[in-house]
């Protein structure tokens, strides 16, 4: 069975009593550092996941608990001109973390609301952070949730404030830098009735080497809101990434999210949004992997009130002896009558050691309702590729092409043209041979 | 849900009546002395009460499965008698038979005598836990057809019983399939030769008559290189307040180019409208696809049970085999069912489908878990699998539980899953056109399963019909 | 046509009804001779649709006051398949598609229970054949609808005329059509405005329920009526119809008095 994290606390870089607590940020803000204390408390008793949990079946992370990660206390001190590559123009507001830690150097703000760093904003908004953080993604259940927040220091805060309707984006940019640091990025993005926004949060390195990153972010909107938020996982193909998004939308409101995984040697993200009455939700995912890497994708699409729609299209590309996970869950609850769902699986291997587990799942509680699922795995349409070819193409490149534009359906749902520019080129580097 | 779609999904049971009729039930508990007990009442061979008494040991170190989505309250094992059986325990003619038990079949529709031959179907009965008859055994040998019972098939075919019995299901598989293994009392076998169409539907009849016994039977089908075979099983119980165990395990081999079809009508006793009592189906079934070309085809009607839980699978190791999974499952009241299927593609080129129809009501919960692996062997696999949900009323549940495992690049997989449901819109626009609300559902319900119900064959087809027209008929409100 | 001395089909009065606890129709009256064509019109919400629901007796719909006489019999305490044997038929707004059934089985099984109801023999399947394939010449409609599923993966186009072919089947004495020509091109509209008023008859009557003048260039209505707030607020001739066009129903919002249909009068 699963074995206690006792011992191990001291890998996973949490000591209890250790320094990090006593450095909140504020410490009058009693309920933060209770908020943590609780997390340390549940640090204690969880257990790292085994592939005999149901959720964990396919990807085994006892390759990361065996390591040593320590969480980083400063930035390494770069500069724009070391970002340069990583930035992306047009954007409201930019935060850069590095290793986990806020650097306010590389970070700017022209977006008129809050775009801060947790341990700032901490302070000047108390009282809305303190109704919302936490109080999404549970940390009872969840090891990797538990560290984060029992590592709660820096991290993104977004404020939008009712009726407010941002043009651009809002860019979080993770990076790492170095070797066996653990970060546990957090991002709380808390949206007022009516208010519409874009949210970018991408995981980058500087360099191949071998890390942690175990990421939070929580997504509340209110009644009307409108956030899209696309996700982009791209560490180093030796790193480790356990990220989770968290998102409640209450009433009317409309969450559309395109979520990216292209990096870390094994990597793990759980999506779970939760649809009040009429609210809307799309979670569109691709994972583009190959060699030794394991991209695993678990979604739960909660319907828990009436008149809710949600649709998903996730696909995965997997070459080399990669291995692809996907767990969609939709759940419509009782008593949500007319709710809408569709969802697709769609995967495609590219080698002959490659390997996919996909399991859409539905759970369905009541009986005024339209959900329907699909998955399909297989190969290149023949007829598409004889078609290429009897335009001149070679069969590798009418395959490529194909494969190409087989990942680049969900990277065009991307509202950002930069981005999605910048991750076709990748997308079409990936699959030409 | 309105009146009349209540009405419609409050029907009562037909089958629960007991029979009255002498038995031979053995004392409740569970012990080795009890597998020796079995193995001497049945003069079984040394090797067969080892593999029983093997399959007992690995038992003890097992777990109840708890992933299915099922609930109920823990199993007392050493509550149940693991043998009982009508005396007289062997007949030599359909004769001998019990009239009273000759009644009780023909009560539930089980054609025994000159019906039997009027529908050309050989049946094997099973009582409680032993085969009380099997006809037209004389016209099936004259093409080399061996059905039997397997207590019969032991003593005269244990070359056979010995070589394939374990082989598809071993003896450790999974809780169940152990205990089955530990303590089966009867069950069917079959045989069909090298090159033979077997020339008539085989079916066998299952019935739990009992209060404190568990059903344990086990099934053994083989068929050679070019034989085909249709086989047929149907299931009832008497209504108790306690729940029965049944707990079956069938196997099924097909050689090169071999095809069996395999087809149940379950309806066991499913407990009353309060979820008081009922059977628990716990069964294993599979089929291995053992030679090149090979088919194996399952359909299943479960409308019966307090709780399902089987998944009848198909094992294609032989290049180009073929395996299907048909299923319609109804769940009302309080009833719970967590079956599906697993396609495990070996070979290469192997082919698969999947049509399952889940129909709820009431407030009970209805699951469609199925697996399709695609072993890194299996080049070329296909495999397409549609499952679809029909809700009655909005307290019950449909769940769909599709598991999809791809090692191969050049596989095939194809999922699809929807829901629809009878309400007031539905009825409203049929009783516009004229049709009542009984035609209604009928209709509809026939249209959903549609694509099973053509798998039947003929005569169950119309049998299945009626059952879930037993279930979901009745006078309107 | 306007008939004189024509048997009164339907009278409507004061009828009143709820869904889920709000009312809708609030004192309607209507009544509809024998061979007249009759438009409702009005605003979206207005309860054209319920009122169409609640003559057919959608259960959904509880009728809280007023009466309704079809041929001479309380209509309300009805069940809807009997109101359907009596002879009223709705056209659906939106038909309802039901998986595996197959169109033909449906269409027969329908038909055949009116054959019963007027004490006829039924239909064998080939001797139906023939005659529900003579209908669907009426309506310009592909044989393979027969074999297809009931409306499933129709378009909507394809749903309406199946349900003028149902009409064309059934032969109602009074048929409602609700909203027939939404989502209709001007192709299938002409097709199912053809197939209504070939339908038509000295002994029978229709109540076509539409947003928009459009279908009346091809069904000319004998009466024109205006439904607001849950009761019909203007009642007049064809030329009504386009006057609405013209200027909308805002001006007809707020209404100075009730008039009462002339037939009724």
């Amino acid at each position: 069975m699963s074995r206690a994290l006792s011992q191990p606390l001291v890998l996973w870089g949490l000591l209890v009593g250790d320094a990090l607590l006593g450095a909140t940020p504020a410490s009058a803000l009693t309920w933060f550092k209770q908020l943590r204390a609780q997390a340390v408390e549940r640090v204690g008793v969880l257990t790292v996941p085994t592939t005999r949990d149901e959720d964990w079946r396919f990807t085994d992370v006892s390759p990361i608990a065996m390591l040593s990660f320590q969480p980083a206390r400063n930035t390494s001190g770069q500069t724009l001109v070391d970002i340069a590559g990583f930035m992306l123009p047009e954007v409201a507001a930019r935060l850069v973390f590095v290793d986990g830690v806020y650097a306010p150097q590389l970070s700017r703000n022209d977006s008129g609301i809050v775009v801060a760093n947790l341990a700032d904003a901490v302070l000047a908004h108390a009282s809305e952070i303190e109704a919302q953080l936490a109080r999404h993604a549970d940390f009872q259940d969840s090891v990797f949730s538990a560290l984060n927040t029992a590592f709660l220091h820096d991290g993104a805060v977004v404020l939008i404030p009712r009726g407010v309707r941002l043009e651009k984006p809002v860019h979080v940019l993770y990076l790492a830098t170095r070797e066996a640091a653990a970060s546990y990025p957090r991002c709380l993005l808390i949206a007022g009735a009516g208010s519409a926004a874009t949210l970018i949060e991408d995981y980058r390195s500087l360099s191949e080497v071998a890390y942690l990153t175990n990421a939070v972010t929580e997504m509340a909107l209110a009644q009307d809101a409108h956030i899209k938020h696309v996700r982009v996982q791209r560490e180093s193909g030796v790193a480790f990434h356990i990220g989770q998004c968290v998102v409640s939308a209450a009433k009317a409101s409309r969450y559309e999210s395109v979520s990216i995984a292209q990096g870390a040697r094994i990597s793990r993200y759980g999506l779970n949004v939760q649809l009040c009455a009429g609210a809307e939700c799309t979670a569109d995912g691709l994972a583009l992997i190959d060699g030794e890497q394991l991209a695993d994708t678990h979604t739960t699409i909660d319907h828990a009130a009436p008149d809710g729609r949600s649709r998903q299209l996730h696909k995965c590309i997997v070459g080399g002896t990669a291995h692809a996970v996907f767990n969609g869950k939709v759940m419509v609850r009782r008593g949500a009558q007319h709710t809408d769902s569709a969802q697709a699986s769609r995967n495609l291997l590219l080698s002959p050691r490659a390997r996919i587990d996909t399991k859409p799942q539905l759970e369905i509680f009541a009986d005024d309702v339209k959900c329907a699922h699909g998955a399909t795995v297989g190969q290149l349409d023949a007829d598409e590729v004889f078609y290429l070819r009897s335009r001149g193409l070679s069969e590798q490149a009418a395959r490529d092409l194909l494969t190409f534009a087989f990942g680049a359906e969900v990277i065009e749902r991307i509202p950002v043209a930069a981005l999605r520019e910048q991750l076709k080129a990748q997308a079409l580097a990936y699959t030409h041979h | 849900m309105s009146t009349a779609l209540q009405n419609l999904v409050n029907q009562p049971y037909k089958h629960g009546f007991v029979t009255d009729i002498e038995s031979d039930v053995a004392a409740k508990g569970l012990s080795t002395d009890t597998i020796r007990m079995i193995s001497a009442k049945k003069q079984e061979p040394e090797w067969l009460l080892e593999f029983r008494l093997k399959a007992y040991e690995h038992w003890l170190t097992m777990e109840e499965p708890r992933w299915p989505n099922v609930h109920y309250p823990k199993i007392d094992f050493q509550a149940i008698s693991y043998y009982s059986a009508p005396k007289p325990k062997k007949l030599a003619s359909m004769d001998e038979v019990d009239p009273e038990l000759l009644r009780t079949f023909e009560k539930l529709g089980v054609p025994m005598n000159e019906r039997a031959k009027l529908a050309g179907v050989a049946v094997d009965v099973i009582f409680d836990s032993v085969s009380v008859a099997t006809t037209y055994k004389q016209k099936l040998a004259d093409v080399g057809v061996i059905f039997c019972s397997i207590s019969e098939a032991v003593r005269e075919h244990p070359e056979l019983v010995r070589q394939y019995m374990g082989s598809v299901v071993p003896a450790g598989d999974n809780y169940y399939a152990a205990l089955n293994s530990a303590v089966f009392t009867d069950g069917s076998f079959c045989f069909i030769p090298k090159g033979v169409k077997c020339p008539m539907e085989l079916s066998t009849y299952f019935r739990i008559n009992t209060e404190e016994s568990g059903q344990f039977e086990r099934t053994l089908i083989i068929a050679e290189d070019g034989a085909s075979v249709s086989y047929l099983e149907g299931c009832t119980a008497p209504k108790f307040d306690t729940n029965q165990l049944h707990a079956a395990v069938v196997e099924l081999v097909a050689l090169n180019d071999a095809d069996i079809k395999y087809s149940t009508v379950q309806n066991w006793y499913a407990g009353d409208e309060n979820g008081k009592g009922g059977i628990y189906n716990f069964v294993t079934k599979r089929g291995l696809c053992k030679g090149v070309n090979s088919r194996i085809s399952w359909t299943q009607v479960e409308t019966g049970s307090a709780i399902t839980w089987k998944y009848p699978s198909c094992v294609l190791r032989g290049e180009n085999s073929t395996g299907e999974f048909y299923s319609v499952a109804l769940t009302n009241h309080h009833q719970q069912a967590d079956t599906g299927t697993k396609m495990i593609h070996i070979g290469k080129g192997t082919r698969s489908r999947i049509i399952s129809k889940g129909i709820s009501a009431g407030v009970s919960n209805n699951s469609y878990r199925g697996l399709v692996r695609i072993a890194p062997t299996a080049a070329g696999a296909r495999n397409f699998s549609q499952c679809d949900s029909l809700l009655i009323g909005d307290q019950c549940g449909a769940h769909t539980f599709p598991y999809i495992q791809v090692g191969n690049p050049t596989a095939k997989v194809e999922h699809e899953a929807s829901t629809s449901k009878i309400g007031e819109d539905q009825l409203f626009y049929f009783a516009q056109r004229g049709i009542g609300a009984e035609e209604a559902v009928s209709l509809i319900i026939n249209g959903f399963c549609k694509e099973v119900f053509q798998q039947l064959p003929m005569e169950f087809a119309v049998e299945a019909t009626q059952l879930l027209g037993l279930k979901l008929e009745g006078s309107v409100g | 046509m306007i008939v004189n001395d024509s048997k009164t089909l339907l009278a409507v009065r004061g009828l009143r009804a709820n869904v889920n606890g709000i009312e809708i129709l609030k004192g309607m009256e209507l009544t509809v001779k024998a061979g007249e064509v009759h438009a409702i019109m009005g605003p979206n919400g207005s309860g054209k649709s319920t009122f169409a629901k609640v003559l057919a007796g959608h259960p959904a719909y509880e009728v809280t006051g007023g009466s309704v006489e079809f041929g001479g019999a309380d209509l309300m305490t009805l069940a809807p398949e009997a109101r359907a044997r009596a002879g009223l038929f709705l056209g659906f707004q939106y038909p309802i598609e039901i998986p595996g059934v197959a169109n033909s089985q449906f269409l027969r099984l329908a038909y055949n229970t009116v054959l019963t109801q007027r004490g006829q023999e039924e239909l064998d399947p080939l001797e139906f054949d023939d005659f529900v394939r003579e209908k669907m010449k009426l309506l310009e409609m592909n044989p393979d609808f027969l074999s297809r599923s009931v409306t499933e993966g129709f378009s909507g186009g394809e749903k309406k005329r199946n349900e003028i072919l149902q009409m064309a089947l059934l032969d109602p004495r009074l048929a409602i059509l609700d909203e027939t020509d939404s989502g209709l091109d001007i192709d299938a509209l002409r097709v199912v405005a053809g197939g209504v008023n070939q339908l038509s008859r000295p002994d029978n009557a229709v109540v076509l329920v539409t947003h928009y003048q459009r279908l009346l260039n091809y069904i000319v209505p004998d009466y024109v009526h205006v439904m607001d707030a849950g009761r019909i607020v203007k009642t007049g001739g064809k030329e009504l119809a386009l006057e609405l066009e013209t200027r909308g129903y805002e001006w007809e919002s707020h209404p100075v008095a009730t008039s009462p249909a002339p037939a009724s009068a």
